[in-house]
């Protein structure tokens, strides 16, 4: 086939014309026109050649007038083929790639969008494993600060982490650690500046300050005498509480607030940077741990500082001798087993804060992020392979730059320089994107979730999504710029840039486009596997049997501080409320409880028999168990009259009366003590276990007595528990309007359904789930348009192959089944690397799933049959158009 | 008479260029080639001519002319009518259907 620009161009030239090489460009297109249907009518080529030459002529006569304003972007003039240095003509190379994507910008869109959504993935998942897992924590030092555990005979407390006992036993001149400090969280109800709230608050010793080397915004943090309240109740301001109800008034110190009704002098202002556990704690009050007295032994959290120079382990060593060396009274021995289970040997664990802080959510975060890191590649390798496909159109411009005397470094430059400029931009826009996301990113993350005000997009994260785009970017144009250094000039040159039959599966690159189009279905699988995993494990915590019906459950938490509300005024409200509850229409029962229906309540211990039994100790109303929808396995509910007559009968769940009562429990009497109150009792009826903590954590041993006999006064913040017959939401307005109509000055301060409650205390693997499902979903989505793009091009450049097939006899189904084929072998290979990466993979996620192994074989077998599905979907339509292809249209040269 | 061909043909060009656009995009061989076909060579365009009106037509805005590139094959040139072009060709086949048929009342010639 003849060059007719060339020969337009030459002719020009000699006539003294410079073409404008679109013009050019385009008459050699209508010389190629001319020329085919000239050779198409019956003219022997020469005399075709004749033909087109005759015009050529007559169009150089006419040259000038063959010229237009230019209107449209000229090709860019390339930049210099030889550079002496290494950086010159850098920015010309960057100029040339803004120009050459000017001119291709619906190509440059495709990068840059695909770049912007992979960075945007990339970026935001960094932002929160980095601000929770990388950055310093806010004290100095942090990184010898430590959180301390107690277990007894291996078992962990019921609540809080660490003993009085053992806290004493070390404070004194500690040998590994600088410092030791306790806490305890509390909820206090703050008046007298600006409305009651009630706002989080922790006690602290003022140890605990020193510890994590604290220092006062303002005024001064605790000293130890503020402990024994030596000079009267004293409190220190988070700086936020501070600005909202002072104004930021630096003379608020030495002012007083009421909390829980007791004036309490501001001594200091504590900055939010440095708030310790978290931000949300606005106020922190003395706290003082009391020596072990009789039978009574408190329970707390507690931190301390190592020393510069001691280990965890030493640490451990110290704490745990001394905590043993310590002496144990007798009377504590029940005490120790109501709070740990089993007694035992003392031993303390000493674990890194960071590590404390974040454990939880350092193997999820870690999945998450190498799950987005695979998106991310599967992304930039689809790029490379747009690349790839259009370097082999782009081959001739490399040809001629290179015939021209541009080095093969220096055509490999020009070309990284263009990928580069694109990564760039789609990672500038996708850094913009991410930024944007981000403040909505807070609100995403369930609010128990760690270090939470760590996450800002700031220099780090920015740093991330530059370092991502610009690897990236060298990434898929390499590719190219190794294709482009093994380009045959003569090839390119001569045969018009026309693929020759069989090329287009046999080549390098047709090979590269293979493994990258089997990686990306690799990656979409083994997303899918794990989305799948975290999925289904979701579906089965949600649906798991907790002991207790939550539908069509409403509550609704009521603040009644013991100041406002004493004790008896307290009893009596919560009575009229159900009493009033109860009368509603829809309403089948109603009871209270003293804390959240999910939460831990004290454990007691007591005796059973002469043995020594634990369990949690329930102080229920009757109802109760109609109400949460407990199962009654056997015997009854406490009724009315076991409260008139004031009888010895308790209820106890399934666990307890497997491992301590007969085969028969109701019924049974035992002797025992509860609560200082030894007698007979009476056991009436057997409950199902409900698993308060969770239902991975196996269930507690449970009993249930009732109020009254226990005389303890109602909670200051008691829960309404409504069972209604329809939706329970419905009632939330009716049951707002009673609280207030019996006390006007009554806050419902958390009201919602039971089920929205389990759902809360899932909201972690929710998360989990929703996030990897949402990457496999683009995964999927990857691999898609990467299959359907690079098959639809690789039958573009078969299509001499496929007409030549054609005109041997091939029917359009053996055309669609050999590009089908071709898109089921990529499906097969990938799905293979896909189920083989989950296999070992899911071993990753295995702690996060409930109710379903690892290695299920029905998630597996779905997704490699669902991909495989999907691969075959993709090769549909190359295949469909490989069989429209018309042969002598193709043979032709039309194209 | 040359000159009058003339003046009739470079009237007339735009009109037939927006015409056989109108139906689907071509490139400028192919509007040479059926200009000469269905005028049954009655009129020919030429290529000095045939490019240069395209390139005028586009700087109007009545066309937009783009380059297609195909893996594996030489960019080709390809114009199609702009949304203004559809407007110019409603509007040039209103007047040349007034021209001719007051032509055809005085002169007798029947374009039909």
């Amino acid at each position: 086939m003849r060059n007719w620009t060339r020969d337009i161009s030459a002719a020009f030239a000699r006539a003294g014309h410079d073409g404008d090489i679109d013009i050019v460009e385009e008459l050699a297109q209508h010389a190629e026109a001319a020329y085919e249907t000239a050779r198409a009518e019956g003219a022997s080529a020469a005399d075709a050649e004749a033909d087109v030459r005759r015009q050529i002529a007559v169009w150089t006569r006419e040259a000038s007038a063959l010229k237009r304003r230019p209107r449209r972007v000229a090709a860019p003039q390339p930049p210099p083929a030889t550079a002496t240095r290494l950086t010159a003509g850098l920015l010309q190379d960057v100029r040339y790639a803004g120009r050459m994507l000017r001119r291709q910008w619906s190509f440059a869109m495709l990068v840059i969008g695909t770049m912007a959504a992979g960075i945007t993935a990339t970026t935001l998942l960094f932002s929160v494993t980095y601000g929770v897992l990388l950055k310093p924590l806010p004290w100095p030092d942090a990184d010898r600060l430590v959180v301390l555990k107690e277990t007894r005979g291996g078992n962990r407390p019921r609540f809080n982490s660490f003993s009085n006992a053992a806290y004493l036993a070390w404070r004194d001149s500690p040998a590994t650690i600088e410092g030791i400090g306790a806490w305890s969280p509390r909820a206090l109800t703050l008046t007298g500046a600006g409305e009651a709230t009630r706002i989080r608050a922790v006690a602290a010793t003022a140890s605990v300050f020193r510890t994590l080397r604290i220092h006062p915004l303002a005024g001064a943090l605790f000293g130890d005498g503020d402990e024994t309240a030596q000079n009267g109740d004293v409190v220190v301001l988070s700086e936020r509480l501070w600005r909202e109800r002072f104004g930021g008034d630096i003379a608020a110190v030495g002012r007083s607030i009421q909390l829980e009704g007791k004036s309490h002098r501001i001594v200091g202002i504590l900055p939010d940077r440095a708030a310790y556990p978290d931000r949300e704690t606005l106020a922190w009050v003395p706290f003082r741990v009391n020596p072990t007295t009789g039978n009574l032994m408190s329970m707390f959290e507690a931190i301390a500082r190592l020393r510069p120079r001691a280990t965890v382990r030493q640490a451990e060593d110290e704490a745990t001798a001394r905590a043993l060396a310590a002496p144990a009274p007798a009377d504590l021995e029940m005490t120790i087993r109501a709070i740990f289970g089993e007694g035992g040997a003392v031993r303390v664990s000493v674990i890194p804060l960071h590590e404390a802080l974040t454990g939880e959510v350092r193997r999820p975060l870690f999945v998450l992020f190498a799950a987005v890191g695979l998106l991310f590649v599967a992304a930039v390798a689809n790029v490379a392979g747009l690349q790839l496909a259009r370097s082999t159109t782009r081959a001739r411009e490399i040809a001629i730059r290179s015939a021209l005397g541009a080095g093969a470094a220096r055509v490999t430059r020009q070309l990284l320089v263009e990928n580069m400029v694109l990564a760039v931009l789609g990672g500038t826009v996708g850094c913009a994107i991410a930024a944007i996301l981000h403040r909505l990113l807070r609100s995403l993350l369930p609010p128990d979730f760690p270090r939470l005000p760590d996450l800002a997009f700031d220099a780090p994260v920015a740093l991330f999504a530059l370092g991502a785009s610009v690897i990236a970017g060298i990434a898929f144009g390499l590719a190219p710029a190794r294709k482009a250094r093994r380009l045959n000039l003569v090839e390119s040159l001569s045969e018009d840039g026309t693929g020759s039959v069989g090329a287009g599966s046999a080549s390098t690159a047709a090979r590269v486009r293979t493994v990258i189009m089997s990686g990306q279905v690799a990656v979409a699988c083994v997303l899918l596997i794990g989305a799948s995993l975290l999925g289904r494990s979701f579906v089965a915590l949600v649906s798991a049997d907790r002991g207790f019906d939550p539908s069509n459950v409403l509550t609704a938490r009521v603040q009644m501080p013991k100041f406002v509300y004493p004790d008896h005024r307290r009893a009596e409200l919560v009575k009229l409320i159900v009493e009033r509850l109860r009368t509603l229409p829809g309403v089948s029962a109603v009871t209270f409880s003293d804390g959240p229906p999910l939460g831990i309540y004290g454990g007691s211990a007591f005796m059973l028999d002469e043995r020594r039994v634990q369990a949690a100790s329930r102080t229920i109303t009757p109802g109760y168990f109609a109400a949460m929808g407990i199962r009654i396995l056997d015997g009854r509910d406490f009724t009315d009259e076991d409260i008139a007559t004031s009888r010895p009968v308790f209820i106890v769940n399934r666990s307890f009366a497997r491992r301590y009562l007969s085969a028969t429990p109701v019924g049974q009497r035992v002797r025992g003590w509860v609560r200082e109150e030894r007698g007979h009792w009476e056991i009436i009826g057997v409950v199902d276990d409900v698993r308060h903590r969770g239902v991975i954590e196996p269930p507690e041993l449970e009993v249930y007595r009732y109020r009254e006999r226990d005389n303890v006064g109602v909670s200051t913040s008691p829960t309404f528990i409504v069972r209604t017959a329809g939706d329970p939401a419905a009632l939330a307005p009716t049951l707002r309007a009673i609280v207030r109509q019996e006390d006007p000055s009554l806050v419902v301060d958390s009201i919602s359904t039971m089920e929205d409650r389990v759902l809360a205390s899932l909201a972690r693997p929710r998360l989990y789930a929703m996030l990897l499902g949402g990457f496999a979903f683009f995964a999927v989505l990857v691999a898609g348009v990467g299959v359907l793009g690079t098959l639809s091009f690789t039958v573009a450049q078969r299509s001499r192959e496929l007409a030549v097939r054609a005109a041997l006899g091939a029917r359009a189904a053996d055309l669609i089944r050999l590009v089908l084929r071709q898109g089921a072998v990529v499906g097969i290979a990938g799905i293979a690397v896909g189920v083989g990466v989950g296999l070992v993979a899911s071993r990753a996620v295995a702690s996060l799933l409930y109710g379903i192994r690892p290695h299920d074989p029905v998630t597996f077998s779905s997704v490699a049959i669902g991909v495989l599905l999907l691969t075959i979907l993709a090769s549909l339509l190359p295949a469909l158009r490989a069989s429209r292809i018309d042969p002598l249209r193709i043979l032709k040269g039309g194209g | 008479m040359d000159a009058l061909a003339r003046e009739l043909k470079r009237g007339s060009a735009e009109l037939m260029i927006l015409a056989l656009l109108d139906q689907r995009e071509r490139h400028g061989y192919e509007l040479a080639r059926l200009i000469g076909e269905r005028s049954q060579g009655a009129i020919n365009f030429h290529v000095a001519s045939l490019y240069p009106t395209l390139y005028r037509m586009e700087d109007k805005g009545l066309l937009d002319g783009r380059w297609v590139e195909k893996a594996g094959q030489r960019r080709r040139r390809y114009y199609r009518v702009t949304a203004a072009g559809r407007k110019a060709l409603k509007a040039h086949r209103t007047v040349w259907q007034n021209f001719f048929e007051g032509l055809n009342r005085v002169a007798g010639i029947d374009h039909a």
